[in-house]
């Protein structure tokens, strides 16, 4: 219920992409890939529907680094999880704060650790690291920064692989633990 | 957020911290007064600052197991139990029931732990120093408990991926039922002592409102939540582990008051002793760990979130998996951080000793805020 | 970044020379020098230790359980814990020093009266314990590399009974004299 309600109110924003993700397994139940410009009416649309906000975070990736934004709901079990591209050279995305006060923290450290600069953000100052930091610990050196591919789940695989042993894993094992969960 | 410092103004601010008895660590606070009312806070943060997150990118996930002992040293299990929880569901490493028992008897005692340290501490911030005595002679107790089967006293290193490392013992078991009923037996002696005491009752009561609405814009979990009428606990809404086959339930306050979370973290620790209880009672026979899990584990590419409650709220860590002996990624939501996110909008307009009372209230551990 | 400048530039903004850093805690030679009165004091100040109510990090709670009724420091004469340095002649770096932090630490030190010694407990504050890492930018290696150390607690954390003991060394330290006999091991006395 809660799911459908709220897939149908992240559509009326037109992600660039909405899809229903296998909780067992990822742990959030709606993965929704938005344009950079997007992710406040995400924002929006989440404050309505009653969810808050968990944290706001980023991965550097070449030649986009991404910006989640995970989302839950205090009334029932019910996990979005938003994603922006912004490129790595010159990373932007603009600020939720307005939407989500604590959403200043979460972007503040985010600045901190990847350098992602969030449009109109009241006060984007270093909040972890010392005043005067000029570095970004997380941004990862030239030669370690994978592409996108590099750390996304293999869908043919795991469509191949679910109803056997998949990967060399036991599949089965991760179905047991979704029927406990 | 920020602060204008204005030097022709009649305000005066006051520097708390960053080593300050009440802050509980190394959390700075720049209050700007006048008078004595606070005209605006704002916290600020990263003196312990451990690059936790830096560390998940350059260890093995077995090797990142001692660190989440240390994010939130008062309910380090907690920690654990999210962090191996995440690898397995990313791995697929499935623990047996009586490992997933184990795990829930030992993070409940731990979360016992923790609120009464929280307890003895917050009335300490008040003015009270003998609750602090018994309390902690209380947590000893589990300590002592908890040191027989994990082998440490307060940062403990005790899941692994698929169980646990040691199976407890029968002593264990009986220590832990002792333990409860003396338990019981104080904490109506807490209550005389402290709950109804009118000082405290002043200090605390109608100090530091947190709104519902400003809650969820703010991202507060945990007792602080729950002391704002929302009925929210991950135990609950998100089961994991074996808390949908134990019987407890989530007490809800809502005078969104400071008062309210102390009343709520005082009944949450009756519902820790219930699971202790049940899950002993319940407890399987079998191994403690899962047969053939590899020594390096390597999670295929993905990533995966796992959330579980810890004393202070929802914790929860976002794994990206490149396939490597080493996460590509491993974020961190802590709840203190949410929650003490919020203090500079509620504590405007109060009184400075109110501001003592408000943050004492949110259970702050810094480490785990800063990360 | 080599220890060296680390300490220089961490060190308040006058200072600017390693001369002038390695000069910071120390106290000057008193004017007159009484051989037995200096031996009555040390006694007294061993026996009176005022420890600064300083936690950090982990290793903090573990200075308050010492505190606490089951170790209770005060048996040994350090229990009055001061949450202001200028009361304190005893500083017990408890757990992670931030860079961050370590101006703060320095002030802290600074700001206590002589005569006054450290303690470094747990790992973090020894060496930077389990966060030393190749490409670690947040943390001080050590209080050393701050403050001058009289004595080390190893542990992560360790057990007040280990905070107990550094006490007792600090003890040895002041007066030259052990005042509480060795715990002995049970496998060695059934030896
Ligand atoms: S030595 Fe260990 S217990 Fe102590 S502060 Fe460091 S990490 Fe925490």
């Amino acid at each position: 219920m809660l799911l459908s309600k709220t897939k149908t109110a992240i559509e009326s924003i037109f992600p660039l992409e909405i899809k229903e993700a296998d909780y067992a397994r990822v742990g959030y139940h709606l993965e929704v890939i938005l344009d950079a410009e997007k992710v406040v009416s995400l924002a929006k649309v989440m404050m309505a529907q009653g969810f808050y906000l968990e944290d706001v975070t980023a991965i550097d990736l070449n030649p986009d680094m991404e910006v989640i934004y995970h989302y839950a709901h205090t009334e029932g079990c019910c996990r979005v999880t938003g994603r922006a591209y912004t490129p790595r050279h010159a990373p932007e995305v603009p600020t939720i704060a307005g939407i989500y006060s604590g959403a200043n923290w979460h972007e503040r450290e985010t600045h901190d650790f990847f350098g992602i600069t969030f449009k109109d953000h009241p006060y984007l100052v270093p909040l972890l690291l010392p005043e005067d930091a000029d570095f970004h610990p997380l941004v990862k050196e030239d030669g370690k920064v994978k592409q996108l591919k590099d750390i996304k789940r293999a869908e043919v695989k795991e469509q191949a692989g679910a109803p056997a042993a998949g990967e060399g894993k036991p599949a089965p094992a991760g179905g047991e633990k979704g029927e406990k969960a | 957020m920020k602060i204008e410092r204005n030097l022709e103004e009649h305000s005066l601010y006051l520097n708390m911290g960053p080593q300050h008895p009440s802050t509980h660590g190394v959390l700075r606070v720049i209050l700007k007064l006048d008078g004595e009312y606070i005209e605006e806070a704002e916290p600020v943060l990263g003196y312990i600052h451990r690059m936790h997150e830096k560390m998940g990118e350059n260890r093995t996930y077995a090797q990142y197991l001692p660190n989440m002992g240390r994010v939130d040293y008062l309910s380090a299990l907690s920690y654990n139990q999210c962090y191996v929880g995440a690898v397995e569901r990313l791995t697929g490493i499935a623990p047996p029931p009586r490992a997933e028992y184990i795990r829930v008897i030992t993070t409940e005692l731990n979360r016992l732990s923790s609120h009464l340290l929280w307890f003895g501490a917050y009335v300490l911030d008040l003015g009270g120093f003998t609750p602090f005595l018994y309390s902690f002679d209380d947590r000893e107790h589990i300590l002592d408990l908890l040191e027989s089967i994990t082998g440490s006293r307060l940062t403990y290193c005790y899941f692994r991926f698929g169980g646990v490392s040691k199976d407890i013992t029968d002593d264990f078991i009986t220590g832990t039922r002792a333990f409860i009923k003396r338990l019981r037996m104080h904490l109506p002696m807490y209550e005389t002592l402290v709950t109804k005491n009118v000082i405290f009752i002043n200090r605390v009561k109608e100090v530091g409102i947190i709104t519902p609405e400003a809650a969820r814009r703010y991202g507060v979990t945990g007792p602080a939540l729950r002391g704002s009428g929302i009925k929210y606990d991950v135990r609950k809404n998100e089961p994991y582990s074996i808390y949908p086959e134990v019987d407890f339930d989530i007490p809800v306050q809502d005078g969104c008051d400071a008062l309210s979370r102390y009343i709520v973290r005082m009944l949450e620790m009756e519902q820790s002793m219930r699971i202790i209880e049940q899950a002993l009672d319940k407890l399987p026979e079998g191994p403690v760990m899962a047969p053939k899990v590899p020594k390096k584990v390597k999670p295929p590419k993905g990533d995966c979130y796992f959330a579980v409650e810890t004393a202070r709220g929802d914790f929860g860590i976002y794994i990206v998996s490149d396939g490597t002996e080493t996460a590509y990624r491993i974020k961190l939501r802590t709840p203190g951080f949410s929650n003490l996110s919020i203090f500079a909008e509620i504590s405007r307009g109060t009184l400075l000793q109110d501001a003592i009372s408000t943050m004492g209230s949110l259970d702050l551990v810094i480490p785990e805020i800063d990360r | 970044m080599g220890t060296e400048d680390t300490k220089i530039k961490l060190i308040k903004p006058g200072v600017t020379s390693p001369e002038a850093a390695a000069k910071i805690g120390e106290v000057e030679p008193p004017l007159v020098r009484l051989a037995v009165v200096e031996e009555i004091l040390n006694l007294c100040r061993a026996n009176s230790l005022w420890p600064m109510t300083f936690g950090l990090a982990c290793c903090a709670i573990e200075m308050m359980a010492t505190g606490m009724a089951r170790f209770d420091m005060s048996r040994f004469g350090a229990e009055v814990f001061r949450p202001s340095p200028r009361q304190a002649d005893l500083m017990i770096v408890a757990g992670t020093i931030s860079k961050k932090m370590a101006p703060a630490v320095v002030t802290l030190y600074d700001q206590m009266p002589a005569p006054k010694w450290v303690i470094a407990m747990g790992n973090c504050a020894i060496s930077g314990g389990p966060f030393l890492f190749k490409g670690q930018y947040g943390i001080i290696e050590g209080a050393v590399k701050l403050i001058p150390v009289d004595v080390y607690v190893p542990g992560c954390p360790p057990r007040p009974e280990g905070l107990l003991e550094g006490i007792f060394k600090l003890q040895e330290k002041i007066t030259g004299k052990r005042f509480w006999p060795v715990a002995q091991r049970k496998s060695h006395v059934a030896k």
